[in-house]
């Protein structure tokens, strides 16, 4: 057997040749259509087709959660982390400076002196 | 316009999430109060340490506080002589702006970047140093910028 558009082209390839029906039948035909189209719903409003749009492009509400939220999730969660460490990085190069400092051979006057780093390091290029 | 949207949606999740992050990275510190430990809170070895602080402990900032805190941690480690050090100069350190405190340190960092055997000993340069006249110290200086004119 033919298959289903093949099938379809051929009723209307007869249907466009014309066929011949009793008056009354296309009347009420007619009517039919009339009434279906009076029933017709309006188009959804553009915004839900939009939306819909943008769900259906996205893979619908558990295709959004898995190709957007989880990476955006997974990369938030990795800023923090890196943040996080930044941090405790920081942290621990002051208290480790501060330790050298406070227990160091030159007194804190030398590292608070504008000049004597300079002139240190000028005298050791010689 | 799909394309937009999608992508205005995506851009609000992620600032969203982001933030959310961000909170989530600040939460360790936010357990511990944010005020830095009261001297009460000390532990009698540690007030013993930081005696010199005491009586100013209420004025240092919560950060620094826990600095604190985490040097006396280390101080048993140190051997004597870093530990009188350490007791001697612990309240000047304290006094500090936190900018010269900051300068301090970079100096610290460059000072130990010159090779030992080009810097001789620290002490003896710093004493020679000292006993240049204030000018020839001052020209060592870096220069300051000239600030701009005021308008």
């Amino acid at each position: 057997m033919d298959n289903e558009p093949q099938f379809g082209n051929r009723i209307r390839h007869l249907l466009n040749r014309g066929v011949p029906l009793d008056a009354s039948v296309s009347a009420k035909l007619r009517a039919a259509r009339e009434l279906a189209l009076s029933r017709q719903k309006p188009e959804a409003a553009q915004g839900l087709v939009w939306t819909g749009d943008i769900l259906g492009r996205l893979g619908g509400f558990s295709g959004l959660s898995l190709r957007l939220i989880v990476p955006v999730v997974t990369l938030a969660i990795g800023f923090a982390a890196v943040y996080a460490w930044q941090q405790k990085q920081r942290t621990a190069e002051v208290e480790e400076l501060d330790a050298l400092v406070l227990t160091g051979d030159l007194p804190i006057d030398a590292y608070l002196d504008r000049g004597f780093e300079a002139w240190l390091k000028k005298r050791a290029s010689f | 316009m799909a394309e937009k949207a999608r992508f205005v949606l995506a851009a609000a999740a992620f600032a969203l999430l982001a933030a959310a992050g961000s909170a989530i990275a600040q939460a360790p510190s936010a357990q511990t109060p944010k005020k830095g430990p009261a001297w009460a809170e000390l532990s009698a070895e540690h007030q013993q340490i930081l005696a010199p602080l005491k009586d100013t402990w209420l004025q240092i900032a919560p950060d620094r506080r826990r600095n604190w805190v985490a040097l006396a941690k280390r101080y048993p480690k140190m051997d004597p002589k870093a530990q009188e050090r350490m007791q001697r100069r612990m309240e000047r350190w304290a006094k500090l702006t936190p900018e010269q405190r900051k300068q301090a340190r970079e100096n610290y960092r460059r000072i130990s970047k010159v090779p030992p055997d080009k810097r001789g000993d620290l002490k003896q340069q710093w004493s020679e140093y000292q006993s240049l006249p204030p000018q020839e110290r001052q020209g060592a200086a870096p220069q300051k910028k000239k600030p701009a004119p005021a308008k």
